[in-house]
């Protein structure tokens, strides 16, 4: 690709940082936002201080919040769209897509509605087959202050991974492919949930031990859930399963974690949503999983008692209880083989 | 060849339908080029493999086939010449033994037609056939000659029939039949004909050409020829280049993708992708060559039968174990002359249908066709089907991405099958029955279950209609949502003459009645057969009932 034409779809925080990894490759990029006061920060001042607070922006980024302009020509999208606003966006965007077009997407979450993944609904509202997902551990200001991290794109289509892996690729940027993308949807979407936890634990004092804990049951039910969907088990002990959860739990940056601490603290779910400002997709997620979850008859109960703390108002301590006295089961899942 | 020559024999083509026997020669001379440059390119491409070896994959696989066939002596003696010289071979031989065996399958594979059969076949055949059963029928023989109901009255073709009259100008047309029976290839045939189309060219199981009945309609019918039992990998390239340049050269193309006949008698769960993706190959070539009218439609058809000729032998095949290898039938009611004619007895005798629905067309990609022949996203938008194919603005072959097009048509063929099927009495009062009977014995596995199904089982006739009410409500449903269709009497909703028509068609055709009404009380006359024709409404949720047939893949 000599001359890439390179869009980015949505200019949160994620969006931002995948145009500001592109354009630090030297390469121009498009970046479309819906606001236009956001637009007119990025264009005039290079920054966009709601989402990546003292972040001086690539002058490569040209921001716009013409959807047409920012989808037309571009041979390769990233769509980092908040799941509740995706399908508009992709259908909108799908008046303009051509079949010879590329879409990578990078929102970790599910249609709360329909509990699809964001590469069905790209599906069901544009005509582009060859879509990819973007998903890993990546907390967005690190990667802006160019400390080392890794990504994985996953698409059943090579070229995807091809062009998308040239475009992102850096010696501070590591970047994995995988073919799995219904695994490394559902990684990412559903690390989010273990995130809510992982809040209330850190929020809680719940030490070291609990952490580890964690990680591993939260993991196994990512697993399982996953593997019901049709994922490949193996894809969880990479990138979007393991790598993600790892930073998820660890790092109190993540959105999903300050919404955890702040349902320990005791305060109600609307009110916290207000304050934070941003999505917080585990708090879908978390209603999603559930909902799958009695659907197809799975045990997931981690997944549920946070289920029950975020919509259904159990105190985070009432449910570490309930957790903590459960039957105990096999280390290792042996239905994931 | 000159392209002015291609275009030329394109359009003979297009207008006859089937392919002449001027083109026959040239579209094998293209078939044997094309694979064999691609072998040759791959040999000296970086991973490419010596020609010795592509040989000996074919010696391998020849030979493995040939020590479980019977006849073969030819194909032995020519194998045997071959395993002999290739090690003395010089590079320039082994080139030309290459180019052999890819032109002694291309032989094999090229269908031939002849006029006078078809003209035969299409204007005598469902005369003689009709004459033929109504002398075997007294009570016919009675009625005015006027009055002989033709095949017309039992052959119902419904659906896009006029969307594939006009797209057939507009490009060239693939047809994609369910596959339930070998009548599918008659029934296809007649329907081709009575929707006024030309003759198409078609891909046929090899056992249909030595079938005594219908092998010599098929020999001369543009038939060509699909030997499932070759499995080396150089066979089924020329195969399916075969059918790629037919379509290219503008034959209109029928083959089964679910490649061979539903055991179970449900509706195809999976299907082959090899023969399907032809229509993206042709597709392609055609726009390389820069040809006119360069788009390829693929129409899905489902045909729904009553009763079915070879239920018997099927359901057997898919309930037995080694059913998983006995991948081709031979010895079935169709190689049978008198089950034919029971069956077709039957056809006339009972008012009995056959539905053949054609739905909606689709592109080589999966999306689907307006009227007009454009392709349409998920939304309804038009989409130039060319760009699925570009790469940087080139046109491409990408045989990952190429696959994963053809395994969205597969899936979009699929739903239009499920949603295409039509509904018939014998499959609504087998499948009520099966439940009822599944309620009150099921024994843990599908297999105890049947077995325990005798002709002393019955069920209390108020119940099933009760149960055949609630199924014939559940179907109306599904059919105004647009999920299945219904026959005249399914759709009416009229319980008793639902009931009466699938037990006359249960007494008729099968040595056992499949079930059977005595006094008040239904009995299982054949339990297998029960699960065969129930079977054909499985997928739709009818009756809270879950999926018993697997997905199983059938054969190598």
């Amino acid at each position: 690709m000599k001359n890439p034409s390179v869009a980015v779809l949505g200019a949160g925080n994620w969006g931002t940082t995948v145009a500001q990894l592109i354009a630090s490759n030297g390469r121009d990029v498009t970046l479309w936002c819906r606001s236009e006061a956001q637009q007119k920060e990025i264009a005039e001042k290079r920054t966009n201080e709601k989402y990546l607070k003292g972040v001086s922006l690539s002058p490569r980024i040209h921001s716009t919040c013409n959807l047409t302009q920012a989808v037309r020509g571009a041979a390769l999208l990233f769509f980092v769209i908040p799941s509740k606003a995706f399908r508009e966006v992709a259908r909108t965007a799908g008046d303009y897509l051509e079949p010879d077009q590329l879409i990578v997407h990078g929102t970790k979450g599910l249609e709360a509605k329909t509990h699809k993944r964001m590469s069905e609904i790209l599906l069901e509202e544009t005509c582009v087959r060859q879509i990819g997902v973007l998903s890993g551990p990546n907390i967005a200001p690190e990667i802006c202050e160019g400390k080392p991290a890794g990504t994985v794109i996953a698409s059943k289509f090579p070229r995807v991974i091809e062009r998308a892996t040239e475009v992102l690729l850096s010696d501070r940027f590591r970047v994995y492919s995988n073919e799995d993308v219904t695994g490394v949807e559902l990684g990412g979407a559903l690390k989010n949930i273990v995130a809510l936890a992982a809040g209330m634990a850190a929020e809680m004092k719940l030490g070291e031990n609990s952490k580890a804990l964690l990680v591993t049951r939260g993991l196994s039910e990512i697993a399982r859930l996953g593997v019901a969907l049709g994922a490949r088990a193996f894809t969880f002990a990479g990138m979007a399963g393991l790598g993600d959860l790892l930073v998820t739990c660890s790092s109190p940056l993540s959105r999903n974690h300050q919404v955890g601490v702040r349902l320990a603290r005791g305060e109600k779910l609307p009110e916290i949503l207000e304050k934070l400002g941003m999505v917080a997709e585990g708090v879908n997620t978390s209603k999603a999983a559930h909902e799958i979850a009695a659907e197809r008859g799975l045990d997931l109960p981690l997944f549920e008692g946070i289920y029950r703390i975020v919509h259904k108002g159990l105190s985070p301590a009432k449910a570490l209880e309930e957790l903590m006295t459960l039957s105990s089961r096999h280390d290792v899942d042996r239905t994931l083989g | 060849m000159a392209p002015r020559r291609l275009v030329r024999a394109r359009r003979s083509g297009r207008l006859a339908g089937v392919m002449r026997r001027e083109d026959e020669a040239a579209v094998a001379s293209e078939v044997v080029g094309r694979v064999l440059e691609r072998s040759l390119a791959g040999a000296s491409g970086p991973q490419g493999r010596p020609v010795e070896e592509i040989i000996n994959e074919t010696l391998y696989h020849e030979r493995t086939r040939l020590s479980k066939a019977g006849d073969g002596e030819t194909d032995r003696a020519y194998y045997a010449r071959v395993a002999h010289e290739l090690p003395h071979a010089s590079e320039a031989r082994r080139t030309r033994l290459l180019q052999e065996i890819i032109e002694r399958y291309a032989r094999e594979i090229t269908g031939h037609f002849d006029p006078r059969v078809y003209a035969f076949a299409t204007r005598l055949a469902p005369f003689a056939l009709t004459a033929l059963l109504n002398s075997l029928s007294p009570r016919r023989l009675l009625t005015r000659l006027r009055d002989v109901p033709g095949l017309d009255e039992h052959i119902i073709i419904q659906g896009e029939v006029e969307t594939l009259r006009r797209l057939r100008r507009r490009g060239t047309v693939i047809l994609a039949p369910t596959h339930s029976s070998n009548m599918d290839s008659v029934v296809m045939g007649y329907a081709i004909h009575e929707m006024g189309l030309p003759p198409f060219t078609y891909g046929a199981g090899l056992n249909l050409f030595s079938n005594p009945i219908i092998g010599y309609f098929m020999r001369n019918l543009g038939a060509y020829t699909v030997d499932r039992l070759k499995t080396d990998p150089l066979y089924r390239e020329t195969l399916k280049e075969y059918a790629t340049v037919a379509l290219e050269w503008g034959y209109h193309t029928l083959f089964f993708p679910g490649g061979t006949r539903s055991r179970s008698g449900a509706v195809e769960k999976r299907l082959k992708k090899g023969l399907l993706g032809t229509g993206l190959s042709a597709f392609r070539g055609n726009l390389r060559r820069k040809r006119t009218d360069p788009r390829i439609y693929i129409f899905p058809c489902t045909i729904s039968y009553p009763i079915a000729l070879e239920a018997g032998t099927l359901i057997e095949d898919y309930l037995k174990e080694a059913g998983k290898s006995r991948y081709i039938i031979v010895d079935d009611e169709f190689s049978r002359l008198e089950r034919w004619l029971d069956f077709a007895r039957g056809l006339f005798e009972l008012d009995l249908r056959i539905y053949l629905r054609v739905g909606r067309p689709l592109d080589p990609f999966g999306n689907d066709v307006d009227e007009e022949g454009d392709s349409l996203d998920p939304r309804g938008r038009k989409v130039d089907p060319e760009k699925y194919l570009l790469t940087d603005g080139e046109i491409t072959e990408d045989p990952v991405r190429d696959a994963e097009y053809t395994g969205t048509l597969a899936s979009r063929l699929l739903a239009a099958f499920h949603q295409e099927n039509t509904a018939l009495p014998t499959n609504v009062a087998a499948f009520a029955c099966f439940e009822l009977l599944k309620r009150k014995q099921w024994r843990g596995d599908l297999y105890r279950f049947l077995r325990g199904l005798g002709p002393e089982i019955s069920l209390p006739l108020p119940e099933v209609e009760q149960e055949v009410e609630k199924l014939l409500g559940e179907l109306r449903e599904k059919e105004s949502a647009g999920q299945i269709r219904l026959s005249r009497t399914v759709s009416s909703g009229d319980v008793a003459e639902t009931m009466r028509r699938a037990l006359r068609s249960f007494g008729t055709y099968h040595t056992n009645p499949v079930l059977e009404r005595r006094g008040v009380r239904l009995h299982v006359g054949d339990a297998n057969l029960v699960f065969y024709y129930r079977n054909r409404l499985e997928g739709y949720g009818l009756l809270g009932a879950e999926d018993l047939v697997q997905r199983r893949k059938v054969g190598p």
